[in-house]
C-alpha cells in the first residue's frame, strides 16, 4: 500500500497538530501509567500521611505472597477458558447460522444482542441464573442430584463466572467467525466434495485453516478481555470470592487498592498487568501479519 | 473412461425453470462442449452431474450407473473451476495430493500420479509453492494437475479459461485439447465463448432458456444451424438474419414451405456478380478493417443492416451504393414462428 507524504513549509505546524492528541495521551494515558508506576515503588500508610519510597519491596512481597500466585494462576485458568469456551461456541453458532440461507441476518441480529449488555447486567444476570436459593438452574441441578452453591464452592463460582464472561464475548467472536465463513469461497468447499472430503474434514482441512487469521485475532482479543475487561461481571457474581477462588488479577488490583487501601501493592500489581497487556500486545503485532496467513 | 447419460434432466428453483428437460449421451472419451448466453442453464446442468446442485427430475448416468442420488465424491468425476479453486493455505503439491489422500489412495501411488501430471503439465518445479505465488496460467494448470492426478471416469470444466487473459486463453485452449485427446477422459466443458466452443469440442450442444437448441459436431452446427437462435449465436460475425421479402424476387430460389426468414453467412455474401446469384443493391455505412479480411456494415436498400465478410481491404467509402450477390446454395431457411430451419 501506498501512503501519500505531505510536505509541510513549517516545521512548528506537523507539532501543533499533533499537540491535542498527544495532550489527550499523556494526561490520561502516559501520567496516570507513570504515576502507577511510582507508587509501585512506594508504602503509603492508611490515612496518607506519609510515603516511604522502598524499591522493589511491593513486587518482592507479591510474588511470595501465595495469595497472589494463587491468583496468578486462576486468572490464566479463568482467561484459558473463557477463550476457549467462548469461541468454540460461538464457532459453532456461525457455521450453524453461515448454513441458513434465507433467515441468517435474523439470527446474526440476535445473536449479537447480548453484547450490548452492559458486563455488570451480564454478571447480575448469571447471578441471579445461578443463584442458589432463588436461581432456576441450581433447582434444576438439585433435581439431577447436584448440590450447586457458588458460594460456597470455589470451583463452582469459577465456573459461574466463566459462563458469565463467556456468555458475553460470545457475540463479539460469533460476528468476526461469520464475517470470516462469508469469504471463504465456496468454490473451495464444492472443489474439497469433488475431492471426496465430508463436511467435517473439508471443515477441518479447509475451512478452519482459512479461517485461521479471524481465530488468532479473537484469541489475542479474548484473552485480553478475559483478563482486563471482567471486573464487572466478577463484581457483580462473586467479589473474588469464595475463598480467592475467583479473585483474577483485575479484580485483585482493585480490591487491594480500594477496599484493602494497599495502594503501594496494588499499584505494583497494576504494573505487573500492564506488563503482560504490552507483552500480548507485541505478539499481536508480531504474529498476527507474519505468522497466521496462507 | 465412461460415458454419460443424461435423461430427460429438469431443474427449478420455485417457479423458475433453469433446465428443462435435457437428454445427452456423451460418448466414451468425448469431449462434449456446452455452450449459450449466461443464464441458459449451462452451468446448472454442469453442477447438477458434478453433483452440486440436487437434481429436480431425470436421471444421470456416469459409466452407466445412476448417480443422481450419489454424493459427488461418489460420482468419479473431476471439476476444474472457473475461480480455479485451489485450496489457498496448500501447496501446489498439497492440493494435487488432496483428492488422492482423501481416498486413501497408497503414498507411493500418490507420488507417482502427481508426478506424472507435474511433468505433463509443466508444473514441476512450482509443486513446492503456494497458489498465491502463482500466475493465472499457473494456477490454471494445477487446476488441470488437480483434475488429472484423481483419473477420474469424466471431466467436468465450467468456464476454465474465462479468468485469463486473450493470449493466455488461446494457448490454454489448445493445450487443454490436447491434454483431453492424450488422456481420452470424457469430458463436459462449459463456456460462453462460441470460439473456445468450436474450437474444443468434439460435439457441441448449443443451449438456450434451459434447454437444448442444437446437438452436433462444430461443422454441423455451423453449416446447418437448426434454429435461428443457434444461427445468431455461433459464428462471429453472427449470421445475418432477413425476412424473405428483402431478398425481393424469391421464384428462382426454391425455398421451403413456411420460409419467412433466410439467414446468410458473411462470408457468403460478395461484392461480385455470381451465376444464379440474388442481386441486391445496398449503401456501405462502415468498413472495418480487421487484418486479413474487413467487415463491411451495409445497409440494404428494403432497410435492413447486414454485415459482410470480404477478403482483403475493399476501397469502399461510407456512403457509396453497392451491389450484393447472394447464391441460392448459400440461404439458410427459417420459420421465424417455431424458430426452426425449414428444409430439415
Amino acid at each position: 500500500m501506498q501512503t501519500k507524504r505531505t510536505i509541510f513549509p513549517n516545521k512548528l505546524l506537523p507539532y501543533v497538530l499533533l499537540l491535542p492528541q498527544l495532550a489527550v495521551t499523556l494526561i490520561f494515558f502516559i501520567w496516570p501509567a507513570l504515576q502507577a508506576v511510582k507508587s509501585s515503588f512506594e508504602r503509603e500508610d492508611p490515612f496518607g500521611f506519609r510515603t516511604t519510597f522502598i524499591w522493589f519491596e511491593n513486587y518482592t512481597r507479591l510474588f511470595a505472597d501465595p495469595n497472589y500466585v494463587n491468583s496468578l494462576s486462576r486468572t490464566a485458568v479463568f482467561a484459558v477458558s473463557v477463550t476457549i469456551l467462548s469461541m468454540c461456541v460461538s464457532l459453532l453458532l456461525a457455521v450453524a447460522v453461515n448454513r441458513v440461507l434465507r433467515t441468517n441476518r435474523i439470527y446474526t441480529t440476535l445473536l449479537v444482542w447480548p453484547y450490548a449488555v452492559a458486563p455488570v447486567v451480564v454478571g447480575i444476570l448469571w447471578w441471579f441464573i445461578f443463584n442458589p436459593t432463588i436461581g432456576i438452574l441450581p433447582y434444576m441441578m438439585r433435581g439431577l442430584g447436584v448440590a450447586w452453591n457458588p458460594r460456597v464452592n470455589g470451583d463452582q463460582a469459577m465456573i459461574l463466572v466463566i459462563i458469565a464472561a463467556s456468555w458475553k464475548q460470545i457475540s463479539y467472536n460469533f460476528l468476526f467467525f461469520v464475517a470470516g465463513l462469508q469469504s471463504v469461497p465456496q468454490s473451495l468447499t464444492e472443489a474439497a466434495a469433488i475431492d471426496g472430503a465430508g463436511p467435517f474434514k473439508r471443515f477441518f482441512t479447509i475451512v478452519l485453516p482459512l479461517l485461521s487469521p479471524t481465530t488468532f485475532f479473537l484469541l489475542i482479543v479474548n484473552i485480553n478481555y478475559a483478563m482486563f475487561d471482567t471486573f464487572g461481571i466478577i463484581d457483580a457474581t462473586t467479589s473474588g470470592g469464595p475463598n480467592q477462588a475467583t479473585n483474577t488479577l483485575v479484580y485483585k488490583v482493585y480490591a487491594d487498592g480500594f477496599l484493602g487501601l494497599n495502594i503501594g501493592s496494588s499499584a505494583a500489581q497494576s504494573v505487573i498487568l500492564m506488563l503482560i497487556v504490552i507483552a500480548l500486545t507485541a505478539i499481536q503485532f508480531r504474529f498476527i501479519e507474519r505468522r497466521v496467513q496462507y | 473412461m465412461a460415458t454419460i447419460n443424461l435423461v430427460d434432466l429438469h431443474k427449478d428453483y420455485g417457479n423458475s425453470h433453469a433446465v428443462r428437460g435435457i437428454n445427452l449421451s456423451v460418448a466414451d472419451g468425448e469431449l462434449i462442449v456446452l455452450v449459450g448466453p449466461s443464464g441458459c442453464g449451462k452451468s446448472t446442468l454442469l453442477r447438477m452431474v458434478a453433483g452440486l446442485e440436487t437434481v429436480s427430475s431425470g436421471r444421470i448416468e456416469i459409466g452407466g450407473r445412476d448417480v443422481v442420488k450419489a454424493e459427488p465424491a461418489e460420482r468419479d468425476i473431476a471439476m476444474v473451476f472457473q475461480n480455479y479453486a485451489l485450496y489457498p493455505h496448500m501447496t501446489v503439491r498439497g492440493n494435487l495430493e488432496y483428492g488422492l489422500k482423501n481416498r486413501g489412495t497408497p503414498r507411493a501411488e500418490i507420488d507417482r500420479r502427481v508426478n506424472e501430471a507435474a511433468e505433463i503439465l509443466e508444473i514441476g518445479p512450482m509443486l513446492d509453492r503456494k497458489p498465491r505465488q502463482l500466475s493465472g496460467g499457473q494456477r490454471q494448470r494445477v487446476a488441470m494437475g488437480r483434475a488429472i492426478v484423481r483419473e477420474p471416469a469424466a471431466f467436468l470444466f465450467d468456464e476454465p479459461l474465462s479468468n485469463l487473459d486473450a493470449k493466455l486463453r488461446v494457448q490454454m485452449r489448445v493445450e487443454i485439447r490436447k491434454l483431453q485427446r492424450r488422456l481420452k477422459t470424457t469430458s463436459l466443458y462449459v463456456t460462453h465463448d462460441q470460439l473456445e466452443a468450436m474450437t474444443l469440442a468434439d460435439r457441441l450442444v448449443v443451449m438456450n432458456g434451459g434447454l437444448v437448441e442444437q446437438i452436433g459436431t462444430p461443422t454441423e452446427v455451423y453449416d446447418r444451424p437448426a434454429t435461428l437462435f443457434v444461427a445468431s449465436f455461433i459464428g462471429s460475425p453472427p449470421m445475418n438474419l432477413l425476412p424473405v421479402s428483402a431478398l425481393g424476387n424469391t421464384q428462382g430460389l426454391n425455398l421451403p414451405a413456411g420460409t419467412d426468414m433466410v439467414g446468410i453467412r458473411p462470408d457468403q455474401m460478395h461484392l461480385e456478380p455470381r451465376p444464379g446469384a440474388t442481386a441486391l443493391p445496398a449503401t456501405a455505412e462502415l468498413l472495418e478493417p480487421i487484418g486479413g479480411e474487413s467487415h463491411l456494415h451495409l445497409r440494404l436498400d428494403s432497410g435492413h443492416s447486414v454485415i459482410l465478410s470480404v477478403p482483403g481491404r475493399p476501397s469502399i467509402t461510407e456512403g457509396t451504393a453497392v451491389t450484393v450477390y447472394i447464391e441460392p446454395a448459400a440461404l439458410h431457411p427459417f420459420d421465424s414462428k417455431t424458430g426452426r430451419r425449414t428444409d430439415a
